[in-house]
């Protein structure tokens, strides 16, 4: 438990210190801001609804860039060869690299406070339950996204190679939506069930359902697990 | 002590590691000798535990290191063959982090950090960047971070490769200084540091292991015959007379034009041609330009035991001259 947080702390720190943490951070505000005012200044809307929207979708590019380097630059540099021969677990390694990306996330998520402040100015009665669930299946979603950008990243050594994959599958999950279009009427829940926006609208909606967040928990969880088996094989498919 | 006993380890249809066994003793520095590729790296990261054996066992005091894999890797210092140094940390950052990793009491994290910066010479590096360090405070970080908790043993993945002279003396002083009171297994494609360092050797090849000895009893690998080089220049050069006359001696003639001749011959440790042949030449009247002999050196019997035709010159041993003065 320790090692994990250890690991968290010295990630995010590191993160900090190096500029593309704030490029990256700038330009999804940028994007954000840009939405965020045409919906609030050209249609006159103060709700923060479709922003959760949007930041979903841009969740998707940005998560996988704060996820790639984890495990694939450790590799690259020859330092997963030392973690893994140090005294700890592997998965206090995978859940490590969850929790500094998470920390990262959040302290996105804390700037973006910015446009709900603008709305509490301009706006009226502000629905803060409403927020807060918002907020809180953002989080949850971007939990798993993690996960598997840091499943992603344990696979190659290649970062931009982590990127595309992590892109792939957390696409997957979202693009998913899409199919029920031409899915039978008696497959509809089952098919729905894997989709990320489907369990992310009811949190949108100021609905707070165990289901949902048990759905986005568990996705986090399977990625982990495979993230760790994916550390211990190639331990034992090592070349040379 | 460790005890390894018929460990082998395949990759695909490659045997990296076959079925070698050998044991190490406590404060015991053992050189692990080979040429690229013999599966050196292989074995000891099977032996930190970083890769699980094909089949085999490796024992720490009677117990296999893979039924507690965290108790095993406590006792033990790694430094990988790619050194694993974070670059955006500062040397004093990436050491408190491994000791924190490591579990250690801050106390102790101060004190053993005294140790290290002192004994690896990192005390005007400590706050740069590990990335813009120089390649051989790279080495002496990346040392400093397996000694860091005070291992029992010490696993070393050719240490000393990439470093210039004085650094190599460096470390090596620091390994032999560690080596009186730890287990050290070094690894190296460099004979001489191994005979500089080692109380034993282990020499492998193609997964196998082909000596493993006391330092002191590698002379009895060694061929006690010489060669002789000769180089001639003259009209009419032809050593077929004095071939005949030795025909239990290896004698290659290679003429590079018509009035130069090199000849090497190999000489058998009980008779010395090299008056007759003075001789011989000079009777034909010829010129001698050079006359030599070399001993067998251990180079050459690294060559000859491991049949690997690519140690050539330029691996020698870069310090080898300051060693020779050494040891008297």
């Amino acid at each position: 438990m320790k090692a994990i947080w250890i690991i968290a702390k010295k990630e995010y720190q590191l993160a900090m210190r190096s500029v593309a943490t704030y490029i990256v951070l700038t330009l999804f505000l940028v994007i954000t801001g840009l939405f965020f005012s045409n919906v609030v200044f050209k249609i006159g809307l103060a709700e923060l609804r479709t922003l959760f929207g949007i930041m979903h979708v841009i969740f998707i590019f940005y998560i996988p860039a704060i996820t790639m380097g984890s495990i694939a630059r450790e590799r690259q540099s020859g330092t997963l060869e030392l973690l893994s021969t140090l005294p700890i677990k592997l998965s206090s390694i995978v859940w490590g690299k969850i929790l500094a990306c998470l920390m990262q996330l959040k302290t996105l998520i804390f700037f973006t406070l910015v446009f709900l402040a603008i709305i509490a100015i301009f706006g009226e009665g502000i629905d803060y339950g409403a927020v807060i669930c918002g907020y809180l299946g953002l989080i949850l979603a971007g939990t798993a996204y993690i996960s598997i950008g840091v499943f992603a990243s344990s696979i190659p050594s290649n970062q931009i190679l982590a990127f595309v994959l992590a892109l792939v599958i957390s696409a997957f999950f979202y693009v998913w939506k899409f199919v029920l279009a031409f899915v039978p009427m008696g497959l509809m829940r089952q098919v729905q069930y894997l989709s990320f926006d489907s369990h992310l609208e009811s949190f949108l909606k100021g609905v707070v359902d165990t289901r949902d967040i048990l759905f986005f928990l568990a996705v986090t969880v399977v990625f982990a697990l495979l993230a760790e088996f994916n550390l211990q094989s190639r331990n034992m498919m090592q070349e040379r | 002590m460790i005890n390894i006993n018929n460990l082998s380890r395949s990759f695909g249809t490659l045997k990296a590691v076959d079925k070698i066994s050998f044991s190490i003793k406590d404060s015991e520095i053992l050189g692990f000798l080979g040429p690229n590729g013999a599966g050196k790296t292989t074995t000891l990261r099977m032996l930190v535990g970083y890769l699980q054996p094909s089949s085999g066992s490796i024992e720490l005091d009677g117990k296999s290191i893979f039924a507690d894999p965290i108790a095993t890797s406590r006792q033990i210092g790694y430094l990988p063959e790619q050194n694993p140094l974070y670059d955006d940390m500062t040397v004093s950052e990436a050491l408190a982090y491994l000791a924190s990793l490591r579990g250690m009491k801050e106390a102790l994290f101060r004190e053993r950090r005294e140790f290290v910066v002192q004994n690896c010479g990192l005390a005007d590096v400590l706050h740069q960047r590990i990335g813009t360090l120089s390649k051989g405070y790279r080495q002496r970080t990346g040392f400093a971070q397996a000694i860091l908790h005070d291992p029992r043993i010490l696993i070393l993945d050719e240490p000393t490769s990439g470093l210039d002279p004085n650094q190599i003396m460096e470390i090596r002083d620091l390994i032999r200084t560690l080596g009186k009171e730890k287990m050290v297994i070094l690894s190296s494609h460099i004979m001489q540091e191994v005979q500089a360092l080692c109380d034993r050797v282990v020499i492998i090849n193609k997964g196998r292991i082909i000596v493993d000895d006391l330092k002191d009893n590698l002379g009895n690998y060694m061929d006690k015959s010489a060669m002789l080089y000769l180089e001639v220049e003259g009209e009419g050069i032809d050593f077929s007379e004095f071939i005949v006359k030795h025909p239990q001696m290896e004698i290659a003639v290679n003429a590079t034009d018509d009035t130069h001749c090199k000849l090497s011959l190999n000489l058998p440790a009980d008779s010395d041609v090299r008056q007759e042949l003075a001789r011989f030449v000079n009777e034909k009247g010829w010129l001698i330009l050079e006359m030599r002999t070399e001993k067998q050196s251990l180079e050459q019997i690294f060559h000859q035991l491991t049949g690997d035709s690519v140690l050539t010159l330029d691996e020698e041993d870069p310090i080898q001259e300051t060693l020779i003065e050494e040891q008297p």
